[in-house]
């Protein structure tokens, strides 16, 4: 009978003491390199502003590891990737477990208190756990390969696009050699640990308490058969053995030692960046904080602990870059540049105990690591970057900070220029006097109440271009009718209401914004109102997120939640169910920004429609193009637009009737890119509310039904 | 020795939409008025500002005539980089034309002892177009109007000059400095002045000056020191083109038709 | 103080267009001057303009030899002074140009005389002047008045009235100038570059776009729409100034004057007094704008109101 306390791996077999104090020694200087390099980045960290993490660190640990173990944000829009990355994940961690277990059996509880647990069934167990991991782990790593090498998905082509190949910075074959020298290394250090089980399978072959039980590790075991197979020894197994265990050993310790200096580090920087997460980075930008003389990120010490812990976080893998507009409409920009510029320049001023002088630290131009005005202007502040990124980078609030230097400067784009003095001056986007704003409900039989004067359930917001530009005018008269016939009791501010915000603060001119957004929120504290209503998202968005910073906390709701009450309750009844093929183009900032996407999607099918999505479609939605004050500067000439690139995307529907819109930018952007595209005659652009008072009994027809027009 | 340069800047008037004329028929009612920077005046004081950062001890003034709303337009100039802004109004400067203003200024110029003077060529509320030069007239300084480009190096006593003559003509010119220049649109990319660095202007003093300081008197200025005066304001009655009414196409076939017609006539 | 004084202007050897309107108005008020109608020029050779200016209603005719031959606003001002101070009229008229920014507010200051600037409208009410000009943006009329002023000067605004033509047989009179110290001198025209090879003012069909359009890569669709027509592109200062197209092509005050045109086709252009100067004489305007309150309606013939974009393409499928 074989003594359960016998069947486990002596550590260290046949090794002379020399040997393991070697070991040891190395071990704890790969250990000290390990920490030395924590640190190096650590105080790279510091060289950043504060930061301070709202909510509890013990529930963003919960909700950090929640999301590590299921993957959740590794999986999305690339299971196969998500899937071998958790292969890869799992099995190193268990394999780290393992060898921790160890550790704390071999080095503390033995030599301590003479404990042992390692041997007999337990041994066994584990022995066969840690061989599933070891094969999760070169499996995962195998098809990364393959992905990589041979698969070639368009993101993870590194060549940027805010650089030229003249530029230094262009080549970006250290990154490459760094991806293929991590996979290999762990790969080797995969295959080298299994055959090194095999060798000592063979090298063992005489002990029963190891030989019998050889299956328990089912690839060691596989190894050692097929040596024996070609007639190796077991002295031979032996010698292999030795030198292979220091081969595996020195490549493993050297892989830990160099963790911070190399990609490697995302364990730590990724779930670091994950725990820290702000789920409205996007939605809400920060203050300016009164005290502050400089506004907005000119140096690389101007972002907080937390950017620069960001920047760290990323691994390249692309999914920012694929998702990105302004990037696949060829514009200078690539969220994933962004990042990785900084972090070069980061890694470049920040990596020693001394700060270089400040003029060094400038993080706007175009030499190496710098981020360009050109690159800064492209971005349409659609979100899709930071709502996608597995590792919660937060490019947004960079991007928009940055930006506020520029406004600053006054380096932006002339007739960006001219619009915010219009807006400063006029208090929207169009030039017009304020008291043309409630001109669009002269066309109304019934007119709109004051909410200044009496008291209203529901404050309409109407923005700017649902106030002033004819096609947007036609819309927001057509959702006055729907409203007055549900009986809903609404009012608009008139013009006390101004140009609400959102993207005058996206642009980086935060001090209009104050100016805006404290003009609003005074005008609606002085109206008697249960909720705001809106029809505009971008609206929407700032009123609902970012004027609470200002003092001005409301209830507020996207109209399409609106609609869909007054559907369901029977307010408002469809009598003509219309029947038409449509897709449903998710605006940004109702959508991603503030997941308003189901609200729509019912009242289409309410509303009798055939609803096919785009590919694009949901928090995957593909920007029109006009956020982040977009709208507001001219288009290079001769590029497609991005409105055009997903008009195209819709033309790909079979029998497509309507592309449906609800927001007033998206329906003048699109309107534009059918005439553009061509496609013209094929399927028309409607805002949701006109398919709806098309559908709804009204005594009134409005605007001329879709078939008339094709 | 720091050069000065005095730049007459104007907080000028637009009217709103539906505007109506006062009861005594001699001005619009001042609810409709809109008020801002003179267009001409970003151009002049971004000149000034211009030379400022090129180097050397230079000093940009902002100077205008006016009652409290006009710090408004001074804190902007304050923003854009002008490092002192004066107001000089008085009560009786009320109804001051172009002239009586332009005596005002010139009292402010013999004040501050600048080494140069900017004026915008014209407001846009009333387009005088001649107060900066009076001014020169006034003190007897050379002058010249409608400039841009002005190339200066502080310390000259002359300099080259453009003037933008009818027709899309420019011409060259040299003159003797000290002078007033009357500056026009596009001699420069005017800068933008963020909404922060105008409130933060705010806290740069505004200097407020009246008769006494200038040692003007009450006929001096208003309607006693104008060389004209108001003796009433109307809406005109505006010519009207035939419009053109009917769908897209039926007033772009209708336009066609003129056009052809034109066109076959003229063959 | 009785007559009228009007100084005729004249550059690079050719005498201005506008000094015969001026001259055409001193004639229909000269009755309520009471006194001659003088027409003063002043150069350095004024005798060669001498002939052109024996028009209808010219009583006199004053030269001023002074200066070097191109204006200069010292001289100018000096010798204008001059005649006023010889021939002591009621009222004196200067066309309101570039070259009388440069002066006339000095003569104004110095002589404290009346004065009004770019008037387009004069009247004699019991014997003093009333002058019309524009206000607030030229969205108001005002009338101006000068009283106890003896000699009123007024800058008066180009192509309103209608030159003056037929002859007369004026007495002609050299004044010596005071000499003056010039603190400017004039040097050389500098011909804005032509980038494109074009003469707006030969144009007879001008189409031309203004701020309406929005973005410089809707220029292409224009300059189609222009060739399709056979209209010649031109455009107002916006336009120009932001480089979107050539200098040359520019119409209005400080830009071309449309003076051969017959139909002027303005889409996108609001209709600033600038812009104005350069085509309101043109006998068919048609103006495409957006905003149905733009001033451009006000001196067109036909008028439309719509998005000069989509009228644009609908138009080229005419042609």
């Amino acid at each position: 009978m074989i003594d359960s306390l016998s069947i486990t791996r002596t550590l260290f077999e046949d090794f002379r003491p020399l040997a393991v104090t070697i070991f040891y020694a190395i071990g704890y200087g790969a250990i000290g390199v390990f920490l030395w390099g924590t640190w190096i980045q650590i105080r790279k960290y510091r060289y950043g502003t504060t930061y301070d993490v709202a909510g509890s660190l013990i529930s963003r640990f919960k909700q950090m590891s929640a999301t590590m173990l299921t993957h959740r944000t590794l999986v999305r829009r690339d299971h196969a990737a998500g899937g071998a990355h958790a292969l890869i994940f799992f099995g190193f961690a268990l394999l780290f477990l393992g060898t921790s277990t160890i550790t704390v059996e071999y080095d503390i509880l033995k030599p301590l208190t003479g404990m042992r647990f390692w041997y007999g069934n337990f041994y066994l167990w584990f022995s066969l756990v840690l061989d599933v991991a070891g094969l999760m782990l070169g499996g995962g790593l195998v098809f990364m390969m393959w992905r990589r090498g041979w698969l070639k998905p368009p993101k993870l082509n590194y060549a940027r696009p805010d650089r030229s190949p003249t530029d230094p910075d262009y080549d970006r074959s250290g990154y490459r050699i760094e991806d293929w020298a991590f996979l290999w290394s762990l790969l080797i250090i995969a295959v080298t640990g299994f055959v090194l089980e095999g060798m000592r399978l063979v090298w063992l072959q005489s002990r029963p308490e190891v030989w019998d039980y050889r299956w328990w590790s089912p690839i060691g075991s596989a190894v050692a058969m097929a040596m024996r197979g070609v007639g190796l020894g077991a002295e031979t197994a032996g010698t292999i053995r030795s030198g292979l265990w220091w081969f595996h050993g020195l490549i493993a310790l050297a892989f830990i030692a160099l963790i911070p200096f190399t990609k490697v580090k995302h364990i730590f920087t990724a779930s670091a960046s994950l725990m820290l997460r702000d789920p409205l980075a996007a939605q809400r930008l920060p203050r300016v904080p009164d005290t502050q003389e400089s506004v907005g990120f000119s140096y690389i010490t101007d972002l907080n602990w937390k950017q620069l812990l960001h920047l760290d976080a990323c691994t390249k893998c692309g999914r920012c870059h694929e998702a990105c507009p302004a990037n696949a409409t060829g514009a200078p920009l690539s969220p994933r540049d962004v990042i990785l510029s900084l972090r070069e320049f980061a890694n470049k001023t920040l990596a020693s105990g001394t700060l270089p002088d400040q003029v060094e630290l400038d993080i706007h131009g175009k030499s190496p690591g710098q981020v360009s005005m050109e690159t800064l202007w492209s971005c349409r502040t659609c979100m899709a970057c930071v709502e996608i990124c597995p590792v919660a980078v937060e490019h947004i609030p960079i991007i928009v900070q940055m930006r506020r230097k520029l406004v600053e400067a006054g380096d932006m784009d002339p007739l960006l220029t001219k619009t915010l003095q219009t807006i400063a001056k006029t208090g929207n986007s169009f030039g017009e006097s304020k008291r043309k704003r409630g001109s669009w409900t002269k066309a109304l039989a019934t007119p709109i109440k004051d909410a200044r004067k009496e008291p209203v359930d529901y404050l309409w917001f109407v923005g700017d271009y649902a106030s002033f530009d004819p096609r947007n005018q036609k819309v927001s008269q057509t959702f006055a009718g729907l409203l007055q016939e549900a009986n809903v009791d609404f009012g608009l501010l008139y013009d006390s209401e101004q140009n609400a915000g959102n993207d005058v603060r996206r642009v980086g001119e935060e001090g209009l914004y104050d100016l805006l957004a404290t003009a609003n929120i005074e005008a609606m504290k002085n109206a008697q109102f249960k909720t705001i209503v809106t029809t505009d998202p971008h609206s929407f968005n700032t009123i609902r997120n970012e004027y609470g910073d200002f003092g001005g906390t409301f209830e507020i709701e996207h109209y399409t939640t609106l609609l869909r009450d007054l559907l369901t309750s029977g307010r408002l009844k469809v009598t003509k169910p219309l029947g038409y093929r449509v897709t449903f183009h998710d605006p940004c900032h109702l959508g991603r920004f503030n997941k308003g996407y189901d609200a729509p999607r019912d009242i289409l099918k309410m509303i009798g429609c055939e609803l096919i999505d785009m590919k694009r479609c949901r928090d995957n939605s593909f920007c029109c193009g006009a956020g982040g004050g977009r709208i507001w500067m001219p288009d290079p000439v001769g590029v497609e637009k991005p409105a055009q690139n997903r008009i195209r995307e819709a033309a790909w529907i079979e029998g497509l009737e309507v592309y449906v819109v609800s927001c007033p930018k998206d329906l003048t952007m699109f309107e534009d890119a059918v005439k553009t595209t061509g496609n013209e005659g094929r399927f028309v652009v409607r805002e949701l509310i006109e398919l709806v008072r098309e559908a709804v009994a009204s005594p009134v027809v409005l605007e001329a039904p879709v078939e008339e027009l094709a | 020795m720091a050069t000065k340069i005095l730049v007459a800047v104007k907080q000028v008037i637009a009217l709103d939409e539906d505007f109506e004329i006062r009861a005594d028929g001699k001005d619009v009612d001042a609810d409709f008025f809109l008020r801002d920077l003179n267009e001409w005046d970003d151009f002049s004081l971004e000149e000034a500002v211009k030379i400022k950062e090129a180097g050397g001890e230079v000093e940009v003034v902002v100077v205008t005539v006016g009652p409290e709303e006009a710090d408004e337009s001074l804190r902007k100039c304050l923003a854009k980089g002008a490092d002192r802004a004066v107001r000089i109004w008085d009560e009786t400067m009320e109804g001051s034309d172009s002239q009586a203003i332009a005596r005002v200024l010139a009292a402010a110029i013999k004040h501050e002892k600048p080494d140069l003077v900017f004026a915008g060529v014209q407001s846009s509320d009333h387009s005088f177009a001649s107060t900066g030069i009076a001014v020169a007239g006034l003190l007897g300084w050379p002058h010249a109007a409608v400039v841009n480009q002005f190339d200066f190096s502080l310390g000259a006593t002359q300099a080259v000059i453009r003037r933008e003559l009818e027709g899309g003509v420019l011409q060259m010119m040299n003159i003797d400095l000290p002078a007033v220049l009357s500056i026009q649109l596009g001699i420069n990319t005017p800068r933008y002045a963020s909404l922060r660095t105008i409130k933060q202007a705010a806290a740069k003093p505004i200097e407020s000056w009246g008769l006494s300081e200038l040692s003007l008197s009450a006929s001096d200025v208003g309607e006693a020191g104008s060389a004209s005066r108001v003796r009433r304001m109307y809406i005109p009655e505006k010519g009207r083109a035939q419009m053109i009414e009917g769908s897209l196409a039926e007033q772009a076939a209708k336009l066609a038709a003129i056009i052809k017609e034109f066109k076959g006539a003229s063959v | 103080m009785s007559g009228i004084l009007v100084i005729a202007e004249h550059r690079r050897g050719e005498l201005r267009p506008v000094s015969f309107e001026l001259i055409a108005a001193a004639e229909s008020l000269k009755a309520a001057a009471g006194g001659p109608v003088t027409v003063a020029v002043v150069g350095q050779s004024p005798e060669a303009f001498v002939a052109a200016l024996k028009v209808s209603g010219v009583d006199e005719i004053i030269t001023l030899a002074a200066g070097s031959g191109d204006f200069d606003p010292d001289t100018q001002a000096a010798a204008v002074s001059a005649a006023i101070a010889a021939r002591s009229p009621s009222l004196v008229l200067i066309p309101h140009s570039v070259d009388a920014f440069g002066y006339a507010g000095v003569l104004a200051a110095q002589g404290g005389y009346g004065f009004a600037t770019d008037v387009f409208k004069i009247e004699s009410d019991s014997g003093a002047w009333v002058a019309t000009r524009g206000g607030y943006g030229q969205k108001v009329n005002v009338e101006l008045e000068f009283p106890g002023k003896a000699v009123v000067l007024l800058t008066v605004r180009a192509a309103v009235y209608k030159p003056a033509e037929g002859s007369s047989n004026p007495t002609v009179t050299a004044l010596a100038v005071p000499s003056v110290s010039a603190h400017v001198r004039p040097g050389e025209y500098v011909e804005v570059s032509q980038a494109d090879d074009v003469d707006m003012t030969a144009a007879e069909f001008i189409m031309s776009i203004g701020r309406g359009i929005g973005e410089e890569a809707r220029i292409p669709q224009f300059r189609e729409l222009a060739d399709a027509m056979g209209a010649t592109l031109g455009c107002s200062r916006p336009i120009a100034d932001s480089g979107w197209l050539p200098k040359s092509r520019q119409v209005g005050q400080s830009g071309k004057t449309a003076s051969a045109c017959k139909l002027y086709l303005a889409m996108g252009i609001s209709g600033a007094i600038q812009h104005l100067a350069g085509m309101k004489h043109v006998s068919t305007i048609v103006a495409v704008n957006a905003d149905p309150g733009a001033s451009i309606f006000s001196v067109a013939k036909y008028g439309i109101v719509g998005d000069i974009m989509e009228f644009g393409e609908e138009l080229k499928t005419h042609f």
